[in-house]
């Protein structure tokens, strides 16, 4: 983001076999670039804006005849010039993705077409974009907030139909609308504690007045919903890994492949047939969920098995959630305890397996070996293929698709439309978070009768974190950090 | 009489005096020009100085060698602690002044003042040569040569008086109206705008039943506004406290008509913040009552001031109104109030060093410069003062931060913001408020007024003694401990800290913690064995730095991420040029505005987060130094200007 006002060029496509990929340009001298490199029936600098011209793109255009017969333009370039036949759409500012003129060339796909147009138009004056360039202008030029243009980002890497929904309303501003809302309530309840200091001898009385305290846990309540919401955003955004753990021969590769819904891991009756991790992805309420397989977990002299296991404790600690595997035809064994320790508190899933044999572990057993209360468990058998679906939808509820995901907006989130409204962006979070904190930090502080100036100290911390996430207060580092994200060419 | 000085100070009221006095410390030969003489450093409205964020800039005034605290001290026949009820980040000193005395003290300290000359009469005209000041020139034909003019007329620059339907041309009543000079201005280029303030009428001392009004006696012991004021001797005099009641605010509503205000003679916008009683009926009806402060012009007057109903109805409409107050039923009139209207420059047009943009050694200071106060008008007269001097010596110019003091936000909103009525500083303009505070001022800005050569060397030296002295205390207090009762959290009496024997069950806590802790004082820490020889003030700093470390610590963090775009420099140039990137709506401000750094283009109306991220921009490519500054994490916490919204919420009517 070095330069502005130049005119920016880059491939707006996937790379690869495709049938269509478009170069994109944006800029003042996007028309007259394009002029110099299309060969067509109108020229690119006199088309209305909102059209779409067919013709042919060629190296060096300008130096074909621009008198040419304008109805027999096809012969113009001669063979080694001609790239190939395109479809050009024109926007002229400020009706367009960046609100300057932009040009896109929609030519056949594949590597080679979309790579010599570029460098067409880049050897007629454009220069190439870098990652997130477009949107950077687009957020330059007032055509959207800082939220919004994140979203662009999240709409690109959706991979799944809730992350596309988020993604999409976040970028129609609804996600800056309702953040700009509560901070209006904050800056009103700091207005109405800051006539309190600096009026004192006219207003009197008392620090924070009742109903100031109950904007502020208003507003504290409503991001503390957000917040509570986001771990399932963030998973429909990012995805969640899980990994299956277990003892030796609980059946993990089996239940594993009964997920999955194929043969994906070997399945052996030998303890310690899985010893590398495997990992596929599946798609649960939204969510894009990476099941791993892991090495099943005990104490060992076998190196590699010892790898093995070593990286089965890596994948429990990175995880959104743990499948704990247990063999319930036999007694729980040390290795169950062991596990048990290292799963401690987590977020966990229990699956009783091989279910359609005789019982030997009851959930209350399994229950006792844990810390923290409750824990789902779900008897199944990988075998016969039973309980896989309450397995599946347990994990859902466990990742956070629980009351907040009813995408009918019946929830007890924020606003109506809970998967609409969450946040996602682990920026916002943050920020989300910190504005939180510091109303919090001014109830309390009023609660505890501290001055108005400590309380508006905290209401203003709150207001500048809100801003952080619509880019009402601006960081200069961070839009680095932000536009950096994209890909080259949005 | 020389004809010829390095500065001519234009104007002897409270910014007057502080520029001239600046600017003759500096060692520049200076005349300050004024109508009478006598009349330097009149109090024309309240007789009183500071308040809240008021009494803080006064402070600030003195920590960087100003006057204005002094010649309170001097003056001053009550002093109170305001805000005492609150934390006292926010305490701000007031006090009630002789208005005879306070020009008087004035005038004497004015006379003392080497290399400063004393000139009276009315000046009319600036003259430029080559673009740059040159001379002013009086209405007698007189012309006097300077390098550099602060211009600091008040409410004389066109002032037009209303009393009822009768209007007088006059800054003060009874008193002249600088017309030529505000041609003068308009000639120049200058933008001007047109204010209005009011006063309330004064009434005889003897006609007040006094005893049906509440008395208000001020501080005992008094405690003085200026660092360099060792003690007060002062016997203070009481103000007296009534109110207004349905039956004024029906005399108000049945001559509304009778109203310059309100029947369109005036055109200047008045103050929100100290609104005349028509102003405060008409906007809050809601309210039956209106505190009305009764206080003495002087020791020795009958004039008694009556603060909270200022007006510009017919005088026999006053005093219907007044006599309808609890204990001024027999008031007698001494003088009615009025309202009076002038000129002013919209100040986007100045630098912040309160230089005109584009006019080389010219500058403003006061109600000129759009806003209302002596304290604010003295800030300002310091400041330019200051850099008229600093233009003819060649120095660098000299700005405040926003986290450094009131007089650097105060001279920031000023030259970055809309300014539709008189500005009046609040502690809500102050976004980092708790780091300016009234208790540290000296050890804010003492050393820079060192630096400039304002503050002398024996006065350096007792502020430096005091930072040391509070340092080596608090160093002490985490040393030693006390016992506390181990479930309350006041130290359980009778347990000192050096002999041990700590009934059970108790715990020990560093001292230090134990002052910090809420609840906590020095004569809880006395309870509990330690004592401390700090003298009280001194006490009291180091008790607001402890207990509030902090929220302070945290204060100075977010100051330190608003630096980065404070550093982000804007060239003057780029206002030129075709501001690529930039939205119209920003273009327009910023060409009119043109801020000096991102930071201040960043308290702009209409200039959106997306314009400074493309300023930013500019500036990087501007200075690749600056841009590294602008990069380490500029964080703007853009908060709106909430003392607007304070008041207007509020409805409240803050005492001038
Ligand atoms: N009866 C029954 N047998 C099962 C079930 N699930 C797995 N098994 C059998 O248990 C044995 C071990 O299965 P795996 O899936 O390889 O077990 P694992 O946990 O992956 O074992 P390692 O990779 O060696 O740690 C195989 O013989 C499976 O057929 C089940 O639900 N019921
Ligand atoms: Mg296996």
């Amino acid at each position: 983001m070095t330069q502005l006002g130049d005119t920016i060029t880059a491939i707006a496509t996937a790379r690869g076999a495709a049938g269509l990929a478009v170069v994109r340009m944006s800029g003042p001298e996007a028309l007259a670039i394009a002029d110099r490199v299309f060969r067509g029936t109108a020229r690119i600098g006199d088309a209305p804006t909102h059209t779409l011209h067919h013709g042919w793109a060629a190296d060096d255009a300008l130096d074909a005849p621009i008198d040419a017969p304008i109805d027999a333009p096809m012969d113009a370039p001669i063979d080694a010039q001609r790239i190939d036949e395109v479809v050009v759409a024109v926007f002229r500012a400020p009706r367009s993705y960046t609100k300057e003129d932009v040009v896109e060339f929609s030519c056949h796909g594949g590597a080679l077409s979309a790579e010599r147009l570029l460098a067409a138009m880049i050897a007629s004056g454009a220069r190439l974009a870098a990652p997130g360039e477009f949107t950077l202008r687009a957020f330059l030029n007032g055509r959207i907030d800082l939220a919004q243009a994140e979203a662009v980002a999240d709409v690109i890497a959706a991979e799944t139909n809730a992350a596309h929904a988020l993604a999409v309303s976040q970028l129609a501003g609804a996600l800056s609308r309702e953040i700009g809302a509560l901070g209006e309530r904050v800056a009103d309840a700091l207005a109405e504690v800051e006539a309190r200091v600096d009026f004192a001898e006219d207003v009197g009385g008392v620090e924070v007045p009742a109903h100031v305290r109950a904007a502020i846990a208003d507003v504290a309540a409503a991001l503390a919903a957000w917040l509570a919401a986001s771990p399932y955003a963030r998973a429909i955004r990012d995805g969640a890994r899980v990994p299956l753990v277990g003892r030796p021969n609980a059946g993990k590769s089996s239940l594993f492949n009964a997920l999955l819904g194929e043969p994906r891991a070997i399945v052996t009756p030998a303890p310690g047939t899985t010893r590398d991790r495997v990992s596929e992805a599946i798609e649960l309420a939204g969510m894009r969920v990476t099941l791993s397989d892991t090495a099943g977990l005990r104490e060992t002299d076998d190196a590699i098995e010892a790898i093995g296991v070593a990286r089965t404790h890596a994948a429990i600690a990175s995880a959104a959630a743990t499948l704990w595997v247990v063999d319930a035809s036999q007694p729980l064994a040390p290795e169950d305890h062991a596990i048990a320790a290292v799963l401690g508190a987590r977020p966990l899933l229990v699956a009783l397996n091989k279910s359609d044999r005789p019982r030997r572990v009851a959930p209350g057993d399994v229950e006792r070996l844990l810390d923290g209360g409750p824990r789902a468990i779900v008897a199944v058998s990988a075998l016969a293929g039973d309980g896989i679906d309450a397995l599946a939808a347990a994990l859902a509820a466990l990742l956070g698709a629980g009351p907040h995901a009813s995408e009918d907006g019946a929830s007890s989130g924020p606003a109506t439309g809970a998967i609409a409204m969450a946040v996602s962006n682990p920026r916002h979070v943050a920020a989300l978070d910190r504005a939180r904190a510091a109303l919090l930090g001014a109830a309390s502080a009023a609660d505890g009768g501290a001055p108005g100036e400590i309380v508006a100290l905290e209401l203003r911390a709150s207001l500048a974190a809100l801003g952080e996430v619509t880019g009402r207060s601006v960081d200069a580092d961070l839009l680095d950090r932000i536009f950096s994200r994209f890909c080259v060419g949005k | 009489m020389t004809d010829a000085f390095d500065v001519v100070v234009v104007g002897a009221g409270h910014a007057g005096c502080e520029a001239a006095v600046a600017c003759a410390r500096l060692g520049l030969d200076t005349a300050l020009v004024t109508v009478t003489l006598a009349d330097s450093a009149k109090m024309s409205c309240n007789p009183a100085i500071g308040g809240i964020a008021k009494g803080h800039m006064v402070r600030e005034i003195d920590a960087l060698g100003g006057v204005m605290g002094l010649i309170t001290d001097r003056a001053g026949i009550q002093f109170k602690m305001l805000n005492r009820g609150r934390g006292q980040a926010v305490w701000s000193p007031r006090a009630q002044c002789d208005k005879a005395g306070y020009a008087a003290a004035m005038s004497a300290l004015l006379d003392g003042v080497a290399g400063l000359t004393r000139l009276a009469g009315v000046v009319n005209h600036v003259r430029l040569e080559r673009g740059a000041v040159a001379a002013i020139e009086l209405d007698d034909g007189r012309r006097v040569a300077c390098r550099a003019a602060v211009i600091t007329p008040g409410t004389f620059l066109n002032g037009l008086i209303h009393i009822g339907a009768a209007q007088i041309a006059g800054g003060r009543i009874g008193e002249h109206a600088a017309r030529a000079l505000s041609e003068c201005l308009a000639e120049l280029g200058l933008e001007r705008g047109r204010l209005k303030t009011g006063t309330p009428p004064r009434l005889h001392r003897d006609s007040i039943a006094w005893d049906r009004a509440t008395p208000q006696p001020g501080d005992d012991p008094p405690r003085p506004f200026s660092h360099w004021t060792e003690r007060l001797d002062v016997d203070q005099v009481p103000c007296h406290l009534t109110h207004t009641n349905e039956r004024t605010h029906a005399v108000i509503r049945r001559n509304l008509d009778r109203s310059p205000l309100y029947s369109g003679a005036i055109r200047g916008a008045g103050p929100r913040y100290c609104p005349s009683l028509e102003d405060k009926v008409v906007k809050f009806p809601e309210r039956a009552a209106h505190h009305v402060f009764l206080e003495p012009e002087g020791r020795d007057v009958p004039e008694i001031y009556v603060n909270g109903v200022s007006s510009s109805m017919p005088a026999e409409v006053q005093l219907e109104f007044v006599r309808t107050i609890p204990a001024l039923e027999q008031a007698e009139m001494l003088r009615p109030g009025y309202a009076v209207e002038y000129d002013f420059v919209l100040p986007h047009q100045l630098a912040a060093t309160l230089e005109v943009r584009g006019v080389p050694g010219l500058f403003l200071a006061g109600q000129i410069c759009g806003t209302s106060g002596y304290e604010e008008a003295a800030a300002q007269g310091l400041i330019a003062g200051i850099n008229a001097a600093h233009r003819v010596l060649g120095r660098a110019p000299f700005v405040l931060r926003r986290d450094q003091a009131y007089l650097g936000v105060l001279v920031d909103d000023l030259v970055t913001r809309e300014h539709r009525e008189p500005y009046r500083m609040f502690t809500s303009a102050a976004e980092h408020r708790l780091l300016l505070r009234a208790d540290n001022a000296d050890e804010r800005l003492a050393e820079i007024g060192h630096a400039l050569g304002l503050v002398t060397q024996e006065q350096i030296e007792r502020v430096r003694a005091k930072c040391a002295a509070l340092d080596a205390e608090e160093r002490r207090l985490t040393r030693i401990t006390v016992a506390v009762a181990a479930d309350s959290a006041a130290p359980a009496p009778g347990t000192p800290a050096a002999d041990g024997t700590a009934t059970a069950p108790a715990r020990r806590v560093r001292a230090l913690d134990l002052l910090a802790r809420a609840g906590g004082s020095w004569d809880g820490l006395r309870e509990a064995g330690v004592d401390c020889d700090l003298p009280r003030e001194w006490a009291d700093c180091l008790e607001i730095r402890v207990r509030y470390r902090g929220y302070i610590e945290r204060e100075r963090e977010t100051a330190a991420r608003a630096a980065a775009l404070e550093a982000a420099t804007l060239a003057p140039a780029l206002w030129d040029s075709d501001l690529k990137g930039v939205s119209r709506e920003a273009r327009e401000k910023l060409v009119r505005w043109r801020p000096a750094s991102v930071g201040q283009a960043s308290r702009i109306a209409g200039v959106s987060p997306a314009d400074i991220a493309v300023l930013l921009v500019h500036a990087r490519r501007a200075a690749p130094d600056g841009a590294a500054r602008a990069r380490a994490g500029a964080e703007a916490a853009v908060v709106g200007p909430s003392a607007a919204r304070a008041a207007a919420r509020s409805g409240v009517t803050g005492r001038a």
